[in-house]
């Protein structure tokens, strides 16, 4: 039986915070309190054109006391296209629909040594709700006891990068949960200069790769290189990946990616057994082409 | 009047449905992935992705593209053949508490033939909708393009079970018509129309094709006023229940398929934009019957006047 929840919601906030990068706020009473790191939700405005919902990831709930249980449900989304740009538009009070939450989420990472988050661009909006419970900050989701840390947060690093300083977003909360946090610019104007996969692999480079749990959230080049500097160090790499979707719960078979197989490989839907998997489990470039 | 004394049921030849409100297929996965969220039961039924006789792993992603108030897609009849679903997804699908209406998809009249009779004997099916018209299937044969291909699939699946047989035609021919009174003729018990229309959705930089397998099927509300002029057509044509599939998202278009000769309809794209669609649909259709005093469905089904 499926574990999500369609319901209509009033956006409480929607402000600008980087380059092309805004934070809305929702009054949800069904997905803010069953969404758990990791996971996503869809989110529709109630018309024709554009007419189908996008996929969010979960970026943080927040007591928030004048909404209708106390929690706003926050994304933060990356102006890209159509919808993106008519979302900017909405101002408090204005509703919309979503459903929720929907993927498996972090809670598949296996355990490990060390925990390191990488990145890029609008990929870094998952973690920050995981970070939280890892600190004990925050709990999510209807119980509980899955809600322990499973990783101390001095064995944890972030690295995130941007394609410059201005559209390094919310900076302020990752800073907030104290985790080890190394920035990357491809224009150099903040940290390293370059793709976030290199400092990654240089630091792999200098610690037992095989005590390290890679989790990556970004464009698909990115990630592609990321498992493969983690392939070549020998350490676990697990990506949380995002395809073209309609329906977001498993109904349409659209956001599949290739996966091993014993006899090649098969499809996989991103919403219901991702959107996190296990890099090795990937097919490269995910269209299964180099499988056949 | 009141609502009370209103009855939703209309009869799909010897299927009964408590309203004529279905979900069509491969717009509801095989329904446990809404189970929870949505409230199946309220439906007439539903009708689980397509099944073939062996596994398919469907075509390469991109699958599906947004157009204008459409969806355009080419999934490839991903699924994992008929001896998985009667495996696993009937048992759970037979506890759902309303119809369930099987589509299969076979590469010959053979293959049609031998899916009927694998599930002729299975409890919890209450019908079978022919794929006659996927698009999207490589090498494969859209049967329902061809009146003689028609007659022939359809004539054999009725050799091969008792249950209620639906033909599922497509939208992408000349008339519909001589192909809705073939499959009749044949043994439908019912004809569902319409399925995608077939489509191109182009990236000009990359001179490519958006979909990784090239065309696709458009559904969503971009094609209702097709799928309304086909039940329409196909309705004064045939002397059995039709059941209209289009860009169906609200009352409204509910009514009007209904009035167009549609004796039900099947909520298709508007699940994944709006999953507890086809449950308010239900909830919705007794204030629209009485808003002009109609006790039955039966009573407004065709009566369009031009």
């Amino acid at each position: 039986m499926a574990n999500w929840l369609a319901e209509r919601c009033r956006v409480l906030w929607n402000r600008p915070v980087a380059e092309r990068t805004w934070r809305m706020g929702l009054d949800s009473s069904a997905v803010a309190l069953r969404i758990r790191p990791g996971q996503f939700f869809m989110v529709r405005l109630d018309r024709e054109d554009p007419l189908l919902g996008r996929p969010y990831a979960l970026y943080q709930v927040v007591e928030w006391p004048s909404a209708t249980l106390g929690k706003a449900l926050e994304f933060v989304y990356l102006v890209v296209g159509r919808q993106t740009a008519l979302l900017t538009e909405l101002r408090p009070g204005d509703e919309l629909d979503i459903w929720g939450p929907l993927g498996n989420g972090f809670d598949v990472l296996p355990d490990s040594q060390e925990l390191w988050l990488v990145a890029g661009g609008i990929g870094q909006t998952p973690f920050l709700a995981l970070l939280q419970e890892i600190t004990g900050a925050r709990a999510y989701g209807l119980s509980p006891d899955r809600a322990r840390p499973r990783w101390p947060i001095g064995s944890v690093r972030m690295f995130y990068g941007a394609r410059s300083a201005r559209y390094l977003a919310c900076l302020g909360d990752f800073k907030s949960t104290g985790v080890r946090l190394s920035l990357a610019t491809d224009d150099g104007s903040v940290g390293y200069a370059g793709p976030v996969t290199e400092p990654v692999a240089a630091e792999l480079a200098r610690v037992d790769a095989s005590e390290v749990l890679v989790v990556g959230c970004g464009p698909e080049p990115m990630l592609r290189r990321l498992a493969d500097v983690c392939r070549e160090r020998g350490a676990r790499c697990f990506l949380s990946l995002e395809t073209p979707m309609a329906c977001g719960y498993g109904a349409c078979f659209s956001c599949v990616v290739s996966v091993r197989t014993g006899d090649g490989h098969d499809y996989r839907r991103v919403c219901v057994d991702g959107p996190v998997f296990d890099a090795e489990w990937l097919v490269e470039g995910g269209s299964g082409k180099a499988g056949q | 009047m009141s609502q009370a004394d209103i009855t939703l049921e209309v009869a799909i030849g010897t299927l009964k449905l408590q309203n004529p409100i279905l979900l069509a297929s491969g717009t509801c996965g095989y329904v446990h992935e809404m189970v929870g969220a949505v409230e199946v039961e309220q439906l007439g039924g539903v009708i689980p992705k397509t099944v073939t006789l062996h596994p398919r792993k469907g075509n390469p992603p991109p699958r599906t593209v947004e157009t204008p108030c459409g969806l355009l897609n080419s999934i490839g009849l991903d699924n994992d053949g008929i001896d998985h679903f009667i495996e696993h997804h009937l048992p759970a699908l037979r506890g759902l508490r309303t119809n369930v209406i099987v589509n299969v998809a076979g590469k010959s009249v053979a293959e049609f033939a031998e899916l009927c009779r694998r599930l002729d004997g299975q409890t919890g099916v209450a019908a079978i909708e022919l794929n006659l018209s996927c698009p999207n299937v490589s090498g494969g044969i859209d049967y329902a393009i061809d009146p003689a291909c028609t007659r022939e699939v359809v004539s054999a699946c009725r050799g091969s079970t008792r249950l209620p047989l639906i033909a599922k035609l497509t939208p992408n021919v000349t008339d519909p018509r001589p192909i809705a009174v073939a499959a009749v003729e044949a043994g439908a018990d019912a004809i569902s129309l319409i399925n995608t229309v077939l489509g191109l959705a182009v990236d000009w930089r990359r001179r490519k094709p958006r979909l990784g397998a090239g065309l696709g099927g458009l559904s969503g509300p971009a094609i209702k006023p097709i799928a309304l002029r086909c039940v329409w057509q196909v309705a004064r044509a045939v002397d059995c229940p039709v059941i209209g599939i289009g860009g169906i998202r609200t009352i409204d278009d509910v009514m009007e398929f209904l009035v167009a000769g549609a004796r039900a309809v099947q909520i298709g794209t508007a699940n994944f934009f709006d999953p507890t669609v086809g449950p308010r649909l239900v909830g919705q259709l007794r204030g629209a019957l009485e808003s002009i005093g109609a006790r039955t469905v039966a009573e407004v089904v065709g009566t369009l006047r031009l």
